[in-house]
């Protein structure tokens, strides 16, 4: 019994301690840290809810999560729409239908930077070929995009969709994979339209996956910061300053890592939250 | 239980300092001793000043060896040495690229009392920057300045006269539109000015010229003036929008390497990037000259004035955690650095040293593909520097805060008036009140 328990440590003990190490006492002291004053040297001085107190009155604190649920609130229904079409689409029997899933599944596995600096110059608002297609189709004054404080969060969101699409793309696909072919013979015996198969078996079908998908996709939204940093850098001025972007501002380019920490911990709260409301949502669904 | 996590925290902070202060030790110090010191320095392949740093003092000081490592370059430097230094791992001597996170490298105490290594530096105001309370953390080893590049075939080209060491920024915005004018008229698609995406092409002129600007006071009218030129050059097409320079990456060193615009206000960094820029061939071949910064006001213009501009000195400090037996040497290293033998040493590879003597202007003007005009040398040689980042804790707040300024007003999201005093709100609201 004893050997057994000791084989068993062994196996899961490097594992524990690396999480330990690497991610549990971080996090335990982000907690910590979110309550004192520090600048990285020397130790950090104890200012109870100091921060979070600050937080109240800052401005930017409050145009970063502004921005941030813009970006939430039309990501999530975008590259949710984008993704189930692409999967209904890719899973058909079609010839080559392998090459365009894997052309779609491209944006996810591509470098940010590239991304960024690809769809920077797509966007330039006086030589970008989007502008160039968008003035041939007779648009006259079209939009400045990442150079334009009311453009640049659509841009950014657009970018985003196009990146993200392809991996749900995938889980979809896997989703849709699972729902028995009888359902649909069944209803295509009953006289059932292909929007009504789609609304009456495929949707219900997804239910786990469109869970998951949202999921994951509303923590991935919250923190969206890479994308942002690169294509627009959060500006122009603040139009798309996003939490994750004022955490590292705060933090490593101010060195004010108490507050950097108290806000990571707003954000934290907010996804963890959003998180359970889904779960609950969910399972009151389920029952 | 509410002082437990306190405590625990302290102690592990308290273990860890006395577990890297076993690391100093009390070696006895033998100055002909074999001593190997640590320096840090970025792009090592590509910035060469940190080797010839390194085999000028090993002339002189044979038995000492500073090995260099290797850190990211740009603003990533800062970050990677700040984790460094937290971490214990930091070198023995490490560079503070400009002034911006000075504050927070002494306040924190990550820097070694050396005002004993600033005798014969005389007294600038690069070694002042580096002092609090009269004693010295850091000395200055370089101290470029802001200055105007031009190139004299385009001005040729438009038919526009080049500068003569008189323009204010009204003479630079009329020559500008003259200059687009003239070369469109010539079949050139050049630009008559690049000013770079950085704040500092607008917001270190104005901090630096304006009488009375104060960065600290959170009052930023002085920027008014600076960025209604900029808004009315992008307007009339004399220089790139910033939005195309954002969205296109245009580098400042294409634009001025490659003829695609007449002047370029940057740094004196820029001497010796251009001439590796041509050697490699990535600029074209022509006639360029520098010119002083244009100015506030007639009063600081001209060959007999002192032109006003800025710029912050990068310094070389020491990390506390030194062992003791190298103090002395790495001490010596700052004392050559900042001297005029180092100085002699970067201006012979285009570096604009500290101290800016007769012998260094000589040296850099002797390098092949300088120019060798009179305002040239005298752009180079005379001026007056202010920092762009006056030593405070508010400091790096309020340049963030202001880029964001920046890039609000020259995209055109906002209006100037409305833009400064946002930014004056944020300000006062935001960081000052810390």
């Amino acid at each position: 019994m004893w050997r057994n328990t000791v084989t068993g440590w062994s196996f899961i003990l490097p594992n524990f301690v690396g999480f330990a190490v690497l991610t549990l006492l971080p996090v335990a002291v982000l907690f910590y840290v979110a309550f004192t004053s520090w600048n990285v040297f020397g130790v950090a001085e104890w200012t109870g809810t100091a921060n979070f107190r600050r937080m109240w009155g800052d401005a930017s604190f409050w145009t970063a999560l502004r921005n941030t649920v813009y970006y939430t609130a039309f990501h999530i229904p975008l590259t949710l729409a984008a993704s189930l079409g692409l999967a209904l689409l890719l899973n058909r029997k079609l010839r080559g239908v392998r090459f365009f899933r894997t052309v779609a599944f491209f944006p996810y596995v591509t470098s940010i930077v590239a991304i960024a600096i690809v769809w920077n110059q797509l966007f330039s608002p006086e030589y970008g070929p989007v502008n160039a297609l968008l003035r041939a189709v007779g648009v006259d004054d079209p939009p400045g995009w990442t150079t334009s404080s009311t453009w640049s969060m659509p841009a950014v969101i657009i970018v985003g969709t196009w990146r993200y699409m392809g991996y749900y793309m995938l889980l979809f696909l896997a989703g849709l994979q699972t729902i028995p072919a009888q359902l649909y013979e069944a209803a295509q015996t009953d006289g059932a339209s292909a929007w009504q198969r789609f609304v009456h078996v495929t949707i219900p079908g997804l239910r786990h996956t469109t869970f998951f998908v949202t999921v994951l996709l509303t923590i991935e939204s919250f923190k969206v910061f890479d994308l942002i940093l690169l294509m627009t850098g959060g500006g122009p001025g603040q139009s798309t300053l996003v939490l994750s972007q004022y955490i590292y501002q705060k933090g490593f380019e101010e060195n004010q890592f108490g507050y950097a920490s108290a806000v990571s911990i707003v954000l934290f709260a907010i996804c963890f939250g959003i998180t359970v409301i889904q779960f609950m949502v969910n399972k009151r669904g389920n029952s | 239980m509410k002082r437990a996590i306190p405590a625990v925290i302290s102690a592990a902070a308290a273990l860890t300092l006395v577990l890297a202060g076993c690391g100093g030790g009390d070696e006895p110090v033998d100055p002909d001793a074999p001593v190997t010191i640590t320096l840090a320095g970025w792009s090592l392949a590509s910035t060469p000043e940190f080797k010839t740093l390194a085999d000028g003092f090993k002339a002189t000081h044979p038995n000492v060896t500073v090995e260099l490592k290797e850190y990211a370059p740009g603003n990533d430097y800062d970050t990677q040495m700040i984790t460094d230094l937290a971490a214990g791992t930091a070198p023995d001597v490490y560079v503070m690229k400009n002034l911006r996170n000075f504050y927070t490298y002494q306040s924190g105490g990550q820097l070694l009392d050396v005002s004993d290594a600033t005798s014969g530096l005389g007294s600038g105001p690069a070694l002042a920057s580096f002092q609090v309370d009269g004693k010295a953390y850091a000395v200055p080893y370089r101290q470029d300045s802001w200055v105007l590049f031009y190139n004299k075939d385009l001005f040729a080209k438009a038919k526009v006269a080049p500068p003569d060491g008189s323009w204010t920024w009204d003479d630079y915005t009329d020559a500008t539109k003259r200059l687009h004018t003239g070369l469109k008229a010539a079949g050139s698609n050049a630009t008559g000015a690049y000013q770079h995406t950085f704040q500092s092409t607008v917001q270190g002129f104005a901090l630096a010229q304006t009488p009375g600007a104060d960065l600290l006071s959170g009052d930023f009218g002085y920027l008014k003036p600076y960025y209604e030129r900029s808004l009315d050059l992008q307007a009339a097409g004399a220089q790139p929008t910033f939005g195309t320079a954002k969205t296109n990456k245009l580098t400042y060193q294409a634009q001025f390497g490659k003829q695609q615009s007449a002047m370029l206000p940057m740094g004196t960094w820029y001497v010796a990037t251009l001439l590796n820029q041509r050697k490699s061939g990535d600029a074209d071949t022509f006639q360029w000259g520098i010119a002083p910064a244009p100015q506030f006001d007639k009063s600081t213009t001209g060959t007999s004035a002192t032109p006003v501009t800025f710029g912050d000195p990068t310094g070389l400090g020491i990390n506390p955690k030194i062992s003791k037996s190298k103090v002395a040497a790495a001490k010596a290293f700052l004392q050559y650095a900042a001297g005029p033998d180092a100085g002699k040493a970067l201006a012979g590879i285009g570096i604009t040293p500290a101290q800016v003597t007769d012998a260094v202007t000589a040296t850099l003007f002797g390098l092949d593909g300088v120019p060798q005009d009179e305002l040239s040398k005298f752009a180079y040689a005379k001026h007056t520097i202010k920092p762009e980042n006056p030593v405070s804790k508010h400091t790096a707040g309020l340049q963030n805060l202001l880029n964001e300024t920046h890039s609000a007003i020259l995209s055109d999201s906002k209006g100037v008036d409305a833009a400064l005093s946002e930014a004056q709100t944020r300000a006062k609201n935001e960081v000052l009140n810390q």
